[in-house]
Parts: structure tokens; C-alpha cells; sequence
């Protein structure tokens, strides 16, 4: 074990000054604020008592803890979920061999992942190359906080939840091309800009159908858009739903719009000079963006929380999860569309039909 | 009839041309011209509509021989066009101008041999590596003259401002681990394709050419390993034509329904590869499931399960076993059934047919010069089989019904597999019914071929398989070329791949339903 980490630590670390660099500037960084965080409270507390901040701090630490725990414990069951589907889909059974029904695979997986070497092709754009993989990750925890899982189950609860995820969601094509790019690989380059292209096109129908929603439940916070659906605003805004799950699957890159990766034409895109435990983080947050935008779906559409006898979460997991599902029935289904006619589809109807969407609801919330 | 006026045209232009008989060579018209005609010769064969099937060079030692193959399909009466040259002076003018896809076989002749095509736009390396030394089909070891060798390593990819060359294969996804080609895009544009074969190369033609019939019989299947079938009996039987075997009724029979068999796996193959091509992975499983049954079905009777080597000079090696016609008829009612469910997953689904409808449009006209066959021209309106034209083994007893499309497109291409796969259920069902009684192999048969040429066609999954085998008398053939049908299928990519997307070009490479060990060769 301690020959293990040690190779770790060599191939992880001595390899790139840049990552020490990184690395060592964030631990830093986190460590001041995670003190001074730690002196205020203590301080606050020391005179109030276990005040309103020190019920909030607990609760902040205690958040993303579970937003953490959430993140990699949802990535680990995605990818064996994904695999026993499109097993049954194609009459295998998936993985079966590490755990009962295979369920620690992707564990197994992961450490495999940890333990290999981390390969820096020489003329790459060292900057970029190294930041990418981190960066993907910032948005997918940053829209977890605000996602009600039960009622009161919310790392916080804040009154713009929607411009905010929608603007962090727009952060994620950024470290695709930064990816794409600093890769110096023509391959990744394409598939970067098809990124770009892509997540630009299918960013707009996103937030128009979202719009709808905003106006009928007359709130940006996620957590009164949920107590606002009395009827899940599915009835009321089918063609909201389309557009917005549509727009979801494009956003987060998978069969039948995965082309930034497009494995026949590009290879594997963006990502075909990451290696290691970088390919794993750009794997991992494309998981966490799978979960995140059925999450959204279903606070906006399906009702959240909302549903009888069971408790919240129950529910919130079971639509979101049934969301996932769908995205997978997707992806083991359906070829892959070509760039110009996934572009159309954004341009021609999905944004037209959404403005129209958006008009109608305008008009009928106005009367 | 075509070749009657194409034998006026060509006697007026100065064609030594004589009638041979079929049965015994394979070819029914063989003519000599000069050197210096044969470009209109090959302009009168493009007037009446000929295409292209083959072109080869044979070494005579004191004389290097080109041997041109015309044919044409409503009257498919093989035209057999001979130029001799003296090996001091190896100058041909191209026909590259008229038939495109003859560019591609001069360009083979001329790492081979060391004939020069005058006119050729580009004859750099094909198949050889760079380092090679010396001709090396030629009998003796002649090597490369130093101005050759310039030709040879040709230019260097250069780019322009605005685009660049990208590198597709041999470890890209959709060529499938042997095929490389140079791209040179314009963004997502394609502008010029440089394919560079020779991945699989293994110098087959060489081999035979030092091994007896029958020590290179084997090495027939692995040429391509997804319908070996039809190169076993396309060699078996240019044996047999040349040698007058008659081979029993029963034999022929059991041929038909094996190379059958092969086709439906072949097709299979191809339709699960294709759709991994183009992002949907499920249909892989599917078809390879269904091959799965065939191949087992084969297995039980050849012994193996990829590179068959059941047939023999005047028969196959064993006969049926037990229980065969009955495996074979419950595959045809599973088959039937999995054939819905390929039309409800692939042929109706929106996004296929819009990957697919209008992409990679191969005109007749594109596929007659650079000598496309198989289902690749079936989709393009031409009913062009040699099952038909030429029958051999149990197709003389009953032909296919043939799958014609005219959409000339991607998806068409694919229509006019699953309707062959129809096809050739229906002929097993029926083929299965009339196996004859009787023995399963011929008596006598000769050890040693008589001197002479003959060429002998058989219709493998991909289009016509050709092979052309100088016998000498010895027990060795003396030359022996294979005519690839992925070869030609292929290099009209090289002319329909310009200015296509790199999406359509991967949808449009997998179409065409390649093998590049049988290009290769």
C-alpha cells in the first residue's frame, strides 16, 4: 500500500511542477479561508451561543459534505447503471464479476484509474491542459448546492437559484475547448469547437423553456418553484419539457448529440490526450451534469420533492433517476446526428417552438 | 449486342483481337494491341459503357506483360486487352484519364513491377513500405532505379493557409485498426483524400507464386475473413475452368448453400460495424448474435469458424453431416423473425435515415470507371451480379432473385443488404429442398493445371472477386492475381469523399463495406 501511494505521489505530482503549483496555491487558499471561516464562528459562537451563523456554518460544512458524498457516490453507481443497461439492451448482463451483480466495478474502476500513469503529451499548452479537467468540475458542484433534494434537504437556498445555475452551466464548454485546445491535438480541437458551437445552440431553447416556468411560479428560487407546483408544471408546459430535456441531453454530450467526443469521426474528441485520473474527471463531471440536469428537470417539470405517502427525497431520487434512465434508453438506441443537422434542430425549431412556448404562457399568465 | 460493335471498334483502331472459348478461359475475347493504343483503346470500351474490372501486369521475364480487363453489365462478355512491353524500357501510356479507377491499379503495377504509366497524375508508394528495395513481383531481383524511387516517395502533405492535414487511421475508430488516410480538411471539410494502404499487406500474390495449388489453398480464406467462401471457390474454380473438372451435382449444391450462409454473416458484420460507425452500438449485438448462429452452423460442418478451407478442386472436403438442413432451416424462421427487428431499431429511424438519405451519392457513371461491383452498384440502379451473369457452382441449377435499388445513396446501400439477406433466405430455403443425392466430390482429378491462362469471377459479399492464374504446366502458378472487389470499392471513395463532411465521410467509408486484408492482399 505505502509503495502504492508513493508511486502515486511520484507519477501524480513529480511529473508536473505546474499541478504542485496548483495544487499547492488551492490547499493554501482553502486553508486561510477554512481558518479564518473556522475564527469568525468560533468567535460568534463563543459570544452568542449556537447562533442563527453558527447553525448556518454547521450546515454549510454539513452541505457540502453531502454535495461531495452525492457528486462520487451518483458517478459510481451512473457508470454501473449505464453498463448493466446497455447490457440488457444488447442481451449481455453487464459487468457481474466485482461485487454482487457487478456493483463495485466501477470502484474497482476507479482506483484502477487513480493508479495509472498521468501522460503530459510534450508540445501541449501546459496551462490549459492541466486547468480543464479541474475546471469542468467547478459548475456540476456549484448548481448542486442550490438543488432541493427534500425540503428541507438544501445546502442553501438562494433567490436567483436559476440565473445561477444557468450561468455556471454556460462555464462548462469553456474548459471543453480549453481541453480541446490545449491538447494540440487537431482531433480535440474539433471536437472543442464543436462543443462550443453545440452548447451555445442548445443553451438558449434551455433557458427559454425555463422561462415559463419562472413566470408561472413567479420565483428564481428553486425551492418556491417546487412549492409552487400544486400540478406538476409538466401538464401545464409539455412543450417546455420537450425543449428542455432535449436541450439537456445535447448539453451534457450524449448519443444521440455527443459529437464534441464522436468516437467514429473524432475519437474521443476533447479528451483523447487526458489520461488517468484527468479522463476520470472529465468523466465523472460528465455523470454529475447527467444528474444535475435531470435534477433541474425535475424540480422545474415533474414537481420535485413533491409526491404522496413516501418521503421527499424519495420521490426527488425516483424522477430524477427515471430521468437518467431515459437519457440511457437515448443513448443505447439511437446513431448519432451530424453537426449541421443538430445545429438546425436548435436554430430552425427547438428555439422557435420555445419562443412560441414562452409567448403563449406570457399571454395566458398576463390574463 | 455491345461487344459485337466494341469488336468493330476495336478492330478498326488495330486490336489483334480473337474469340476464345469461355468454358476454358474464362475471358471470351483476347486482344493484343501496341503500346501506344492502348489509351484508345480503352476510350472505344468507355463509349460502349464498359467498366473496368482489372488491371494486372505478368512477368515473362524477357517480356513484361499488361493485361487490361473490360467487361460490361447488361452483356457481361469479358474483353481481355494484352500490351506487351520490353522490360528495358517499362513506359505505358495511363488510361487514368478515362477509368479513374485503372489509375489505382497502375499505381500497384508500378511498385510491383516497375512499369511506368506516362500521364499517371500521382504513382508514389500504395502498398509497399518505402524501404523496400527491389520489385518484388518480378521474377529475379531487379531493383529500384533511382529516378523511379523519387516517383515513388512522391510529395510531402503540405498545407495551406486555412487547412491542414489530419491523420485518419490505422488506429482511428471507424477504419478499424488497417486502413490510413490522409485528410486534408478545410475545417470540417474534406478537400483531398492520400489514402496509404499496405497495413495488411502480406504479399499474397508472391506466396502463391512459391507454393504449390495446393499448399496455397488455405491462404484463399484469409484474404477476407468475413466472406472467405467466395475467394476458396473463386480459386477452386479457376482450377476446375482450366482444368475441365466436372464437379457433382451435390458438391455444387452444398457450395451454394455454404457461400449463402457466408453472405448473410457477411452482411451481418457489415451491419453491426456500420451502425457502431455511425454512434448506435445496440444493433451491434444484435448482428453479431444472429452471426454467431451462422458461424456455429459452419463450424459444424467445415471445422472452423472464420477462414474456412472446406472446398476442394471437384467437390467440398466432407459432405453433409446430420442434422445440417435442419440447423440451416431453423436459422432461416430465426432469421426472419430478427429481420423485423432490425427494420423496427435501424430502417425507420429518423436520425439514421437523415445521416444516411443523399450522403455519398455514387452515380453509375462514377462506379462503371473506377469499377465498383457488388451491392455498393446493386444501390446504385444496376442489377450487375455475377451469381447471374457468370453462374457458377448451384447458381447454374437456380439464380438469386437479385435486390436492385437506385437511390445511389448511404441508405440504400444499406436497404439493398438487408434485401439481399431476404434473398439469399429465400434461396437457402429453397436450396435446402433440392440437395441431390450422389458423391460430394469428383473422381479424377489432375495434379498439374495445363499451360495457359484463366480468369474466373465469383460474387463474394462485396462485389466480384476475380482471379486471374498463369499456369506455366508446373505444379506452382506461375503468376496469380486476385481481383479485389474492396479495392475498387474503395477507391472511388478517393473522388466521392471530396468535399464531404468528416461525419458523411465516415458514414460513406463504412457503406461501401470494406475489407482491407482482401485489398491489401
Amino acid at each position: 500500500m505505502r509503495e502504492w501511494f508513493r508511486r502515486i505521489y511520484r507519477e501524480y505530482f513529480r511529473s508536473d511542477p505546474i499541478q504542485i503549483g496548483l495544487v499547492g496555491i488551492l490547499v493554501v487558499l482553502g486553508l486561510i479561508l477554512g481558518l479564518s471561516i473556522l475564527y469568525l464562528v468560533g468567535k460568534r459562537l463563543f459570544e452568542l451561543g449556537l447562533s442563527y451563523w453558527g447553525r448556518d456554518f454547521i450546515r454549510l460544512v454539513l452541505g457540502m459534505g453531502g454535495v461531495l458524498s452525492v457528486v462520487f457516490g451518483n458517478a459510481l453507481l451512473l457508470v454501473w447503471v449505464e453498463r448493466k443497461v446497455a447490457g440488457h439492451m444488447q442481451f449481455r448482463i453487464g459487468p457481474k464479476e466485482v461485487g454482487p451483480y457487478g456493483l463495485l466495478q466501477s470502484v474497482a474502476d476507479a482506483i484502477k484509474l487513480m493508479g495509472k500513469e498521468l501522460i503530459t503529451p510534450r508540445y501541449v499548452d501546459r496551462p490549459l491542459y492541466l486547468l480543464a479537467p479541474v475546471l469542468i468540475f467547478l459548475p456540476a458542484l456549484v448548481t448542486m448546492v442550490v438543488i432541493p433534494f427534500d425540503q428541507h434537504l438544501q445546502v442553501r437556498d438562494i433567490s436567483v437559484a436559476v440565473v445561477l445555475i444557468l450561468a455556471f452551466g454556460s462555464l462548462t464548454p469553456l474548459s471543453v475547448f480549453m481541453a480541446g485546445w490545449g491538447s494540440v491535438n487537431k482531433y480535440s480541437l474539433l471536437g472543442g469547437m464543436r462543443s462550443i458551437s453545440q452548447e451555445i445552440a442548445y443553451e438558449i431553447p434551455m433557458v427559454l423553456s425555463v422561462i415559463p416556468v419562472v413566470m408561472l411560479a413567479g420565483s428564481l428560487s428553486l425551492r418556491e418553484i417546487v412549492e409552487a407546483q400544486r400540478i406538476p408544471y409538466i401538464l401545464l408546459q409539455p412543450v417546455a419539457f420537450l425543449v428542455y430535456f432535449i436541450s439537456a441531453v445535447a448539453e451534457t454530450n450524449r448519443t444521440p448529440f455527443d459529437l464534441p467526443e464522436a468516437e467514429s469521426e473524432l475519437v474521443a474528441g476533447y479528451h483523447v490526450e487526458y489520461s488517468g485520473m484527468r479522463f476520470a474527471l472529465f468523466f465523472l463531471a460528465e455523470y454529475t451534469n447527467l444528474f444535475i440536469v435531470c435534477a433541474l428537470a425535475t424540480t422545474f417539470f415533474l414537481g420535485g420533492y413533491r409526491g404522496p405517502w413516501f418521503p421527499g427525497w424519495v420521490w426527488f431520487f425516483a424522477k430524477t433517476y427515471l430521468l437518467i434512465f431515459v437519457m440511457m434508453w437515448f443513448r443505447w438506441t439511437f446513431p448519432r446526428v451530424r453537426f449541421d443537422q443538430l445545429l438546425n434542430f436548435s436554430w430552425k425549431f427547438l428555439i422557435p417552438l420555445a419562443m412560441i412556448n414562452l409567448l403563449v404562457t406570457a399571454g395566458v399568465v398576463k390574463l | 449486342m455491345v461487344a459485337e460493335r466494341v469488336v468493330k471498334d476495336l478492330q478498326a483502331l488495330g486490336v489483334d483481337l480473337e474469340e476464345v472459348p469461355y468454358e476454358r478461359r474464362g475471358y471470351c475475347f483476347d486482344g493484343r494491341v501496341q503500346r501506344e493504343g492502348i489509351l484508345g483503346v480503352a476510350e472505344a470500351f468507355d463509349q460502349h459503357g464498359y467498366f473496368i474490372e482489372d488491371v494486372l501486369c505478368v512477368d515473362f521475364v524477357n517480356e513484361l506483360e499488361l493485361v487490361y480487363h473490360f467487361n460490361h453489365w447488361e452483356d457481361p462478355r469479358r474483353f481481355s486487352i494484352r500490351v506487351r512491353v520490353k522490360p528495358s524500357d517499362p513506359e505505358v501510356p495511363s488510361i487514368s484519364s478515362v477509368y479513374p479507377g485503372a489509375g489505382w491499379h497502375e499505381r500497384e503495377i508500378h511498385e510491383f513491377f516497375g512499369v511506368r504509366f506516362k500521364g499517371h497524375p500521382n504513382l508514389a508508394f500504395l502498398f509497399l513500405h518505402p524501404e523496400i528495395e527491389a520489385y518484388p513481383l518480378r521474377k529475379g531481383h531487379v531493383p529500384i532505379p533511382e529516378e523511379d524511387r523519387k516517383v515513388l516517395e512522391g510529395r510531402q502533405p503540405e498545407g495551406e493557409e486555412e487547412s491542414f492535414w489530419i491523420n485518419m487511421g490505422p488506429q482511428h475508430p471507424s477504419t478499424h485498426g488497417v486502413l490510413r488516410l490522409l485528410l486534408k480538411m478545410r475545417g470540417e471539410f474534406i478537400e483531398e483524400i492520400e489514402p496509404i494502404l499496405g497495413y495488411m499487406h502480406r504479399m499474397q500474390e508472391k506466396m502463391a507464386e512459391v507454393r504449390t495449388y495446393i499448399q496455397y489453398y488455405p491462404n484463399t480464406a484469409r484474404l477476407d475473413y468475413v466472406g472467405p467462401l467466395a475467394f476458396s471457390m473463386c480459386f477452386v474454380g479457376a482450377l476446375e475452368r482450366c482444368c475441365g473438372v466436372e464437379v457433382p451435382e451435390r458438391a455444387q449444391m452444398i457450395r451454394l448453400i455454404t457461400l449463402e450462409l457466408n453472405r448473410i454473416a457477411s452482411h451481418l458484420l457489415w451491419l453491426g460495424t456500420y451502425l457502431l460507425d455511425l454512434g448506435a452500438a445496440t444493433p451491434y449485438f444484435f448482428a453479431f448474435d444472429d452471426r454467431e448462429a451462422i458461424l456455429d452452423i459452419l463450424e459444424g460442418l467445415t471445422g472452423s469458424r472464420l477462414t474456412y478451407c472446406y472446398y476442394r478442386i471437384g467437390g467440398v472436403y466432407e459432405d453433409l453431416n446430420d442434422g445440417f438442413l435442419q440447423k440451416v432451416e431453423e436459422f432461416i424462421g430465426r432469421m426472419r423473425k430478427r429481420l423485423k427487428d432490425y427494420d423496427e431499431l435501424v430502417t425507420g429511424n429518423a436520425i439514421f435515415i437523415g445521416r444516411t438519405r443523399g450522403v455519398g451519392v455514387l452515380p453509375k457513371e462514377m462506379a462503371r470507371r473506377f469499377g465498383v461491383t457488388g451491392p455498393n452498384l446493386r444501390a446504385s440502379g444496376v442489377g450487375y451480379d455475377v451469381r447471374i451473369s457468370e453462374p457458377y457452382a448451384g447458381y447454374r441449377i437456380f439464380g438469386p432473385e437479385i435486390a436492385v435499388r437506385g437511390g445511389c445513396d448511404c441508405y440504400d446501400r444499406y436497404l439493398v443488404r438487408l434485401d439481399e439477406i431476404r434473398r439469399s433466405l429465400d434461396l437457402l430455403e429453397k436450396a435446402i429442398r433440392r440437395v441431390p443425392e450422389g458423391p460430394s466430390r469428383a473422381e479424377r482429378i489432375p495434379k498439374k493445371p495445363p499451360e495457359g491462362d484463366v480468369y474466373f469471377a465469383t460474387e463474394s459479399p462485396r462485389g466480384e472477386v476475380g482471379i486471374y492464374i498463369v499456369s506455366d504446366g508446373s505444379d506452382r502458378p506461375y503468376r496469380l492475381k486476385w481481383r479485389s472487389p474492396s479495392f475498387s470499392n474503395f477507391v472511388s471513395f478517393t473522388e466521392l469523399g471530396r468535399g464531404m463532411l468528416i461525419a458523411d465521410a465516415v458514414a460513406t467509408l463504412g457503406s461501401l463495406d470494406l475489407v482491407v486484408p482482401e485489398m491489401d492482399r
